[in-house]
């Protein structure tokens, strides 16, 4: 019945590109994995998947799923397209309440963890793997790269934007979706309703790294239901079988600049 | 019951409205002046308390999201369908309904609130506008206020928004050249998000949308203003903002 071809173009299976793997494995979805590395460009030469909007996604450097000839980037929308559209379990709420929050989540959730964890990545992981690249040429690569934001996002992880003020100041602006997630599983087992879903699957992918990035904030102590939340998620089969397509070994150290933190503050 | 909290028929506070009436769903309308920073006060702070406006009650449910609210209304109501039928044009509706809000829509506003809602706000007294500003629950919401408020954008901020709204409204255009609406061949909520967001970009940036520069925006921006439900919800403003929406009329004199 998968009568559709479906093409991943992914990393590691972190982050962004964790979570059509993991989407597709809880579908049993026959797919082709399309790996790739971000960090050597090979998403902005001629040749690769493109399309309007995969140039101007807010997430950059994002996986991208090729279905029927169509460029599908934008990790969550990307989740609501694989739960409408792949044979398999279903991956959304039933009730309507239930699907708003699931999209309230992918929302808040995508605008803030998603700028946040992803500089906290980038920070850490990627800044010193750059380093060690030839400069000349990186920044060559880099002033390549259309449009401007996608080029600054790369730059500010080469130029010392990330700075231990700049840190600091990403560190707290977690205590907010943190702690409402917490809150909120605190209240029930699942985020959008009673049973996982797409909801899961995206603040997963996005808060599994915290645990390592931020200790302070995401810690057994402080997020008691969110550390349960991230075991039961984490002993899944899909999610497990998303994690052994690593091929680095170290999957929790793979980083490329997200979505830019909102301008106004 | 439904009730809807929410400002002019314009940006968030339109989308809902908008989306209600197309779908033909009556609804209790509670109007709430954002300048008066009625969103702050302990009754609307009951029911949203980040302070935020729309916010829909249906029966026990509350919903404060504007996106996800337009299809939550979609889905929990009958009427004409406002979402395409195939999972890629409902992608596609979806990836520019978060393009409008989270890239164009804060540079379009952040002009806009250094030249309209600021301005507006000074009128009231320094020090009963700190202490109202100061009670706002998001310190996200709080940072974009006191800005507004107190004139604190910088020129390269607002250099940087209008630089993208230029930007965006060539790509948009650029979109509506091979797309009849923002999805693909019908009418949806991207539509209504778009609209919501651009209606009044012939006259806030008359010299970007034009029908010289941008005919294909302007087309579509007419094309949602004649259905009856943009009628009958731009009725609802209060305001010359809401009013704006007239220079859509075909008749309607070139912005200058």
């Amino acid at each position: 019945m998968n009568a559709t071809m479906l093409e991943l173009y992914h990393w590691e299976p972190n982050g962004f590109y964790l979570k059509p793997l993991i989407a597709l494995e809880e579908k049993g979805a026959t797919f082709t994995s399309r790996w790739f590395d971000p960090t050597t460009f090979e998403q902005t030469v001629d040749g690769f998947p493109s399309s309007v909007e995969s140039r101007l996604t807010l997430e950059r450097e994002g996986p991208l799923l090729v279905a029927d000839g169509e460029v599908i980037s934008s990790t969550f929308f990307m989740l609501e397209y694989i739960a409408e559209s792949v044979p398999g379990p279903a991956l959304m709420p039933e009730a309507a309440y239930d699907r708003y929050r699931a999209r309230a989540w992918g929302q808040f959730l995508g605008l803030s963890l998603g700028a946040t964890t992803s500089a906290l990545g980038c920070a850490r992981h990627l800044a010193p793997e750059l380093a060690r690249q030839d400069a000349a040429a990186l920044r060559g690569k880099i002033e390549r790269i259309e449009p401007l934001e996608r080029r600054s996002a790369w730059l500010a992880v080469v130029d010392g934007t990330y700075d231990e003020a700049a840190l600091t100041a990403l560190r707290q602006r977690l205590s907010l979706p943190i702690g409402r997630l917490e809150s909120a599983l605190a209240k029930g087992p699942w985020l959008a309703g009673s049973a996982y879903s797409i909801a899961d699957i995206d603040a997963y992918a996005l808060v599994d790294p915290l645990r390592d990035l931020a200790p302070e904030v995401v810690d057994d102590e402080r997020t008691p239901h969110l550390k349960d939340w991230l075991g039961r998620i984490a002993a899944r089969p899909a999610v497990r079988a998303a994690r052994a397509r690593s091929r680095s070994g170290q999957p929790e150290q793979a980083f490329v600049p997200g979505v830019e933190s909102a301008r106004w503050g | 019951m439904l009730r809807l909290y929410h400002w002019e028929p314009n940006a968030n506070s339109g989308k809902p409205m908008l989306a209600l009436a197309e779908k033909g769903v009556p609804y209790e309308s509670h109007y709430l002046d954002l300048l008066k920073f009625d969103q702050h006060q302990a009754a609307y702070l009951a029911i949203n308390p980040d302070g935020t406006i729309p916010a829909m009650v249906h029966g026990d449910l509350v919903l404060t999201e504007s996106t996800p609210m337009m299809e939550y209304v979609d889905e929990a109501f009958d009427g004409p369908p406002l979402k395409p039928r195939s999972p890629a044009d409902r992608w596609r509706m979806r990836w520019w309904m978060r393009f409008f809000d989270a890239y164009f829509g804060p540079s379009l506003s952040m002009i806009g609130w250094s030249v309209f809602v600021g301005p507006a706000a000074r009128q009231r007294d320094p020090e009963e506008l700190r202490a109202a500003i100061d009670r706002i629950p998001l310190e996200a919401r709080r940072i974009a206020w006191r800005k507004a408020v107190f004139n604190e954008f910088s020129a390269e901020e607002l250099d940087e928004s209008r630089r993208r709204v230029v930007w965006a409204t060539g790509i948009l255009e650029k979109h509506l050249a091979t797309h009849e609406w923002i999805a693909g061949s019908t009418f949806s909520l991207g539509d209504i998000n778009g609209f919501n967001l651009g209606y009044a970009l012939p006259l806030s940036q008359p010299a970007v949308c034009n029908d010289q520069k941008t005919p294909r925006i302007m087309e579509w921006l007419r094309r949602i203003y004649e259905r009856p439900a943009t009628r009958q919800t731009w009725s609802k403003g209060r305001t010359p903002m809401a009013s704006r929406v007239a220079m859509l009329e075909r008749s309607a004199p070139a912005a200058q």
